[in-house]
């Protein structure tokens, strides 16, 4: 049992170091592709006017005239030695960058996915015990009904109304709590209908079992059926939902960032991105890769804890457990 | 709901606890944050104010920082200059408290104020003077600092002849010398700050100026505080104002959604907004609030034409472009009033710009007539043909300026009723930077957008001479345009080049070699009306050394 769990484990070790990697390289090949690169861009704004010859100058002074591959390689041997280099705009050390911004997209996505969680468990907590014929089908309409309105358009309402019209935070001050809680809001809402949804499809079936009846037959009240009974079993393809969110909770950061006009990760990527910083985009990416499989990892040991059934067996872990219905997949 | 509580296992039970208390912390330590920044806000006497920017540039290295178009608002305050430049372009005494020049311009001696100190208490004196001239000049190509673009390229050395006295030597006359030291670009820095290696000085808190702010806080890519130098008193005279600044701190904020810009300046929750769209500008006025649209010191707005390229070769073609195009109607539909009409190709406020107005007067009549000389023939379609080929013109919007597509398309209707098929094509920077070039193979015009601030450069700038830019791709065919060039650059006084600058004017229009489009006003403030003071310099920055910040208004 344990060596076949050490082997398990070394494995997904493996596999997430070899997914970093390739995402790393990945992003290096495609800004490459792009024409253009960061300095010459900047330094051919008509307002600068430097001659051609000038700018190629600059270019080689920075190495960047040098082959694809050798460029590839020093980064390559930069990044594996923990070295994430300078960044090609600013000329500071892309940790530095990293470090500093870091933690206001961390403040950002956590409380998102609190928000999330406790708006999903509404949500669906609703949908089994709300009459039928009311309160049911509009809260089963919620999780379309948030997926489809754009991030940035909830994000712009958010502010006018209570950052301008309320007053509730100044808008140019968006790492102030409320600011922060209406971001954290308009990168949940989005995220709350994905979780909702699957919770929603995994609770109508289990509330559908034999033992479910049993438990109603005894006369337990709504709310004590839906924590002891309900929620646990149901809550097994929410973790690995929650788990591929994760993606889109990185990527969601980016438009709320912008919109809210908070300094974090989502803009780097956006800065960079714009401008072919590749040292700062292939930082982030590889941040990204590292969160995203890290997630991944923990949902899957957290499987057993949730469903005894489910075992580590030295080979894949299933994803989601044998009973689980065929609606309950992540839209 | 305790029995509920008492049904979980302990384990479970108190992580439970203290994930939601951990959450619950965090969300609480940053409602403490806002009331308290609140409250201070209202108890400073000197006032704070906040500017919301859509930019703060890429990088805080001194020569590579985008200096002409965002960074450039910091470091004026942050740091001084030798000379001041006013908004009408005339030159004064700021740190060179004098200067004398040598009879061929080839010789300047500068004589510096004295007691001036940059913020790290290094005295700004000959040797500090030195030390920015040599980096303005040549940069440190290697470790990636680029030398100042406009800093005259004849520099060759400068010496000090005492503590406060410099000589700066050229290989060639070299009249901009004083004007060019006002020039945003030519900010002193501390010479300790310039020794620093390229990744030292791109934080922004290592570096050190003289002038009246220092950088209190900065975060990339969000904001720069910066506050009061208490013991400053060297300002330029030319402000009426040479003490201490009045306001404590100014921020400036990035904000890169323009209608949030705009909506915190009108809820009273910043001051200034940058760069508003022009359409905006009259509701605003009439809602109270100052619109400042200052012009800076440079080349108008308009297109640089490649006589290379077929048919823009035909002198009669060029001219009739100039003779088609409604310079009026592109003010009154894309612009405000705040704009104005063109009279050279450099706009008017530089001294030596000279009134070329009627060689720029909006004539269908005279351009179609110029065609049909041109053996243009208007076909059936409107489009005229000469040979077969269709009269084209290929315009490539300049994704620096935000109304030229919107100008692009009216030039295009406008050409289009004399006969002219007009193509537009928007590119993001990148690809524009890659495809689009002065006498660019598929380029038949370039769009102009560049400041400079002596007039004396820009014959230099249009011919391939001496590394120029040849922005109408004649090489050396023309040699009227060349002779101008060379009497210019070798002009010693101001008064022998005034002439030859205003027939380099003359000529550049009638041959039709730059087709203005407006008179450029590349920087747009909207300001609440409690703020007030502020000087806006040659290079339409605005000086807020001056400004007060009223209670009333808040």
């Amino acid at each position: 049992m344990n060596s076949a769990y050490l082997t398990y484990a070394g494995k997904r070790l493996a596999q997430a170091a070899i997914v970093i990697l390739l995402a790393y390289v990945f992003t290096f090949v495609v800004v490459s592709i792009l024409p253009g690169d960061p300095i010459t861009s900047v330094l051919r704004n008509p307002q600068n006017g430097f001659s051609e010859e000038e700018i190629a100058q600059i270019v080689a002074a920075q190495g960047l005239d040098r082959p694809v591959l050798e460029q590839l390689w020093s980064s390559l041997s930069g990044f594996l030695t923990g070295d994430l280099g300078l960044s090609m705009r600013s000329h500071r050390p892309v940790t530095t960058m990293i470090a500093e911004v870091l933690p206001s997209t961390l403040i950002l996505a956590t409380s998102a996915l609190f928000l999330a969680l406790v708006l999903a468990v509404v949500v669906a907590y609703g949908t089994q015990v709300l009459p039928k014929r009311y309160g049911q089908g509009l809260l089963r309409a919620f999780p379309s009904l948030f997926l489809s309105v754009p991030n940035f358009v909830i994000g712009l309402v958010l502010i006018h109304l209570f950052g301008f019209q309320l007053g509730l935070f100044r808008v140019i001050n968006p790492d102030s709590a409320w600011a922060t809680f209406f971001a954290a809001v308009t990168l949940a809402i989005p995220i709350s209908a994905q979780i909702a949804e699957v919770l929603i499809a995994s609770l109508d079936h289990e509330a559908d079992q034999d033992y479910i009846a049993v438990a109603r037959g005894r006369g337990l009240r709504p709310f004590r059926l839906f924590t002891r009974h309900l929620l646990k079993p149901s809550s097994l393809p929410v973790v690995t939902v929650i788990a591929l969110t994760i993606g889109e909770l990185l990527g969601g950061s980016l438009i709320t960032e912008t919109v809210f006009g908070r300094t974090g990760i989502g803009s780097h990527v956006q800065r960079s991105v714009s401008t072919q910083d590749l040292p700062v985009l292939q930082a982030v990416v590889s941040l990204a890769a590292v969160v995203f499989v890290l997630a991944n990892l923990i949902a899957d040991l957290v499987y057993p804890l949730l469903d005894p059934r489910v075992k580590l067996l030295g080979a894949r872990t299933p994803r989601s457990p044998a009973s689980k219905p065929a609606g309950a997949s992540a839209p | 709901m305790t029995d509920r509580a008492s049904l979980l296992s302990p384990t479970r039970r108190r992580l439970l606890r203290a994930t939601s208390a951990f959450t619950a912390l965090a969300l609480l330590a940053t409602l403490a944050g806002p009331a308290a920044t609140l409250a201070d806000d209202a108890k400073k006497e000197g006032g704070d104010i906040t500017f919301l920017i859509d930019s703060l540039g890429d990088t805080w290295i001194p020569n590579n920082s985008a200096i002409s178009s965002f960074q450039g608002h910091i470091w004026g305050h942050v740091a001084d200059k030798l000379v001041y430049v006013d908004a009408q372009g005339q030159a004064s005494p700021w740190i060179a408290e004098r200067w004398e020049q040598n009879a061929t311009a080839t010789e300047f001696t500068l004589h510096l104020k004295q007691g001036v100190t940059f913020s790290d208490g290094t005295p700004v004196d000959a040797t500090a003077v030195i030390a920015n001239l040599d980096i303005w000049s040549a940069g440190r190509k290697k470790e990636g600092i680029n030398p100042i673009f406009l800093f005259p390229k004849t520099y060759e050395r400068a010496e000090a002849v005492d503590a406060a006295t410099v000589k700066v030597f050229f290989k060639k006359p070299t009249l901009g010398l004083i004007p060019t030291l006002g020039y945003h670009g030519s900010i002193l820095i501390s010479p300790k700050t310039i020794a620093q290696p390229a990744t030292e000085q791109a934080d922004l808190s290592k570096s050190s100026g003289s002038g009246p702010y220092i950088v209190e806080s900065w975060k990339e890519g969000d904001h720069v505080t910066l506050t009061k130098r208490k013991d400053y008193n060297w300002g330029p005279a030319a402000v009426g104002h040479t003490g201490p600044a009045f306001l404590d701190t100014i921020t400036y904020k990035l904000v890169s959604e323009p209608s949030l810009r705009i909506a915190s300046v009108q809820s009273g929750q910043a001051d200034v907004a940058y760069n508003a769209s022009p359409q905006e500008l009259s509701s605003l006025k009439d809602e109270g609030f100052t619109v400042a649209t200052p012009r800076y010191l440079g080349f108008v707005n308009g297109l640089a034409i490649n006589t290379k390229l077929a048919p823009y070769d035909d002198v009669k073609v060029r001219q009739a472009l100039q003779a088609g195009i409604n310079r009026q109607e592109i003010i009154d539909t894309v612009y405000t009033p705040d704009w104005k009409l063109a009279t050279s190709f450099i706009q008017s406020n530089v001294p030596g710009a000279t009134d070329h107005s009627d060689l720029l007067v909006y004539n269908p009549e005279k351009a179609e007539k110029l065609l049909d000389e041109a053996g243009w023939v208007k076909g059936a379609d409107g489009v005229r043909t000469k040979d077969g080929k269709p009269l084209l013109l290929t315009l490539h919007s300049n994704p620096y300026l935000a109304a030229s597509k919107s100008i692009d398309e009216l030039i295009s209707q406008q050409l289009g009723k004399i006969g002219w098929k007009v193509v537009i094509r928007a590119y993001d920077v990148v690809t524009f930077g890659e495809k689009v070039k002065f006498g660019g193979v598929a380029v038949p015009a370039y769009e102009v957008t560049r400041s400079f601030i002596d007039a004396g450069t820009v014959a230099g700038i249009l011919t391939n001479a001496n590394n120029g830019e040849n922005w109408f791709a004649l090489d050396e065919r023309d040699t009227v345009i060349n002779d101008l060039r060379d009497k210019i650059a070798s002009a010693d006084t101001l008064d022998a080049r005034a002439p030859l600058l205003d027939a380099l004017q003359k000529y550049v229009l009638e041959q039709g070699y730059f087709i203005p489009r407006t008179e450029i006003v590349q920087r747009i403030y909207v300001q609440s009306p409690a703020l007030k003071g502020e000087v806006y310099n040659g290079v339409a920055y605005a000086s807020y050394y001056t400004a007060t910040k009223s209670e009333v208004g808040q």
